[in-house]
């Protein structure tokens, strides 16, 4: 990924527990070529031992299937330090009890093995979005939002948004490409639980087309579902 | 519990003893050549109309009694080849009886045998997730990074056949647990099939866009009872077939409506006679394409433990294939 929208610039603590040594290898190299410092530790025991330390890590990548104490008792024994670091477990199986007892445990989110590196950055930012004070920008391209001055850019350059414009661009930024439905950006743009209908929303997204048209970014139509800001190739 | 020889000796003893001592006793007594001649005439007569009545009993109860055999012949021969269940064991003659226990034995051993071994394959492909993880993660970072041509188009060939690798040994798994007799009703829940779509719409997007693919969608809300892991990996695999028999540029929609789900593609479609033949295992219409030929049999599969209907017709358009789920 050659554009890092800013917000992510901060250095980031990532733990990866992960006992096969080529996969945690080259966990450690994708997380940390997406600028984060990442631990790694080979087995529970280890990673448990690890995690008393306050401050060990700000997201954890968890293997399930490790050799002693499994996943499920090191994040057992996480949260009942009361530990509420966000925990994103991997398993190989995709049985049902096995999601459903990760998440039951205090797990935050889960990975079936193998998955693309770039679902695993994405859900791995977005945990630590959750538990860190909200971004002060987003970038995406030469897009900005200053979300402090509430101020948008196309490189030098402000643009005018409305309200709802501004709060959809927003959404968008926050899920770079990724696919958002009608009815998310609906919600995510209403809290108060106006009525907006999916063409009102059809409408915000052509408005803001001609306004980013040179941003080096563009909104893709997925026919009857919705849209997905991504970077020009 | 009836047995075939007491049924015939209860039938064909009595009559046949009667008549032969009869007509023993009429001929001691008959002296006179004129008279014994007539009586052995009529007796004569007597006897064939005996032994034909005879001939007609003994057929009647051989038949009757060996219905029951006729029925489990017929009952084995209805079977499908993956139906193991065992055979009934009452309402069986006693000659029967041990005969269908062993066979009960042998279709068990036999289940042990397609189960040990589909766990066997579940078990392998579970093992190899992990290692092709490991091996998509270095060669993913190793293609982000810059690297002279042809390094970079080696690390793309050996990415994409690592992710032909991951599909194949998901398909392995899907078909493991898409086989009936690991089908649990158990894990039956009400389902928003609309909602089980737009879990994977990024998947299908991604891969959609790397063919240039315009994918759409339709989706009403649907409540329907299933498995949620089966019904998944029925709609991925439809889906995926759908992107990958339509050629570059072209397009596939998704519709649900209630108790209904539709892809539609307009793709090379598929000839009438050849229909019933993409649900077979291992079978590719095309040659020319990267498919397990497992797709579509573990939607066939998928679909039958769900009770649902599939079928294949041509779109209103009249271009490409429309499959249809139709969920009771």
């Amino acid at each position: 990924m050659a554009q890092l929208p800013t917000m992510w610039r901060t250095i980031m603590l990532v733990l990866v527990v992960e006992d096969d040594a080529v996969l945690a290898d080259g966990l450690s190299r994708v997380l940390g070529s997406h600028g984060m410092t990442v631990d790694v530790v080979g087995n529970g025991a280890q990673a448990d031992q690890l995690l008393q330390r306050s401050g060990a890590a700000e997201v954890v990548v968890l293997d399930i299937g490790l050799p002693g104490m499994d996943g499920f008792e090191v994040v057992r024994r996480l949260r009942a330090r009361g530990n509420a670091v966000p925990v994103l477990l991997l398993t190989a199986r995709d049985a049902v009890e096995d999601r459903v007892r990760g998440l039951e445990q205090g797990a935050d989110d889960y990975l079936v093995k193998p998955f693309a590196t770039a679902e695993l950055v994405a859900r791995v930012k977005a945990l630590a979005r959750r538990h860190t004070a909200p971004q002060a920008a987003l970038a995406l391209g030469r897009l900005s939002l200053d979300l402090a001055a509430r101020r948008a850019r196309v490189g030098e350059r402000g643009i005018e948004l409305s309200v709802r414009e501004w709060a959809v661009l927003e959404f968008l930024l926050q899920h770079p490409a990724r696919v958002v439905s009608k009815q998310q950006i609906i919600d995510a743009i209403l809290p108060w639980g106006d009525d907006l209908t999916l063409n009102a929303v059809e409408v915000y997204i052509s408005r803001l087309r001609l306004k980013i048209a040179d941003a080096g970014v563009s909104i893709r139509t997925i026919r009857g579902f919705g849209y997905m800001l991504e970077p020009d190739a | 519990m009836s047995s075939i020889r007491l049924r015939l000796l209860k039938w064909v003893i009595p009559p046949v003893l009667l008549v032969n001592l009869g007509a023993g006793a009429l001929a001691y007594t008959l002296a006179s050549p004129h008279l014994r001649e007539a009586v052995l005439r009529t007796l004569v007569l007597v006897e064939i109309v005996i032994a034909l009545a005879c001939v007609g009993l003994i057929w009647f109860s051989v038949s009757n009694g060996l219905r029951p055999l006729n029925r489990l012949r017929s009952e084995l021969n209805a079977r499908e080849g993956d139906d193991l269940a065992p055979l009934a064991a009452d309402d069986v003659p006693y000659e029967l009886e041990p005969l269908v226990s062993s066979f009960n034995g042998l279709l068990a051993k036999v289940g042990e045998g397609a189960q040990a071994r589909q766990d066997f394959l579940a078990n392998v492909a579970h093992q190899l997730r992990t290692p092709l993880a490991g091996l998509k993660t270095q060669l993913e970072w190793l293609g982000a990074r810059h690297a002279e041509p042809e390094t970079a188009q080696s690390v793309r060939l050996m990415l994409s056949a690592t992710e032909r690798m991951i599909r194949q040994t998901n398909q392995l798994l899907a078909l493991a647990r898409a086989e009936p007799h690991h089908f649990e009703k158990a894990r039956l829940e009400p389902l928003a099939l609309d909602a089980l779509v737009a879990e994977a719409v990024q998947l299908f997007v991604d891969q959609a866009s790397a063919k240039a693919i315009d994918i759409g969608f339709d989706l009403q809300p649907a409540t329907i009872c299933g498995d949620r892991f089966l019904l998944r990996d029925l709609i991925d695999n439809l889906i995926d077939n759908a992107i990958r028999y339509t050629p570059p540029h072209g397009a596939v929609t998704v519709t649900v409506r209630p108790g209904l789900l539709t892809v539609e593609d307009n793709g090379p479609g598929i000839p009438p006679d050849q229909r019933e033949q993409v649900f077979s295992r291992y079978v590719r219409l095309d040659d020319k394409s990267h498919g397990s030929g497992l797709g579509l049999a573990i939607v066939r599969d998928i679909a039958v433990v769900h009770g649902a209907r599939l079928a294949i017709s041509d779109p209103p358009g009249g271009h490409g294939a429309l499959f249809t789920v139709k969920f009771s």
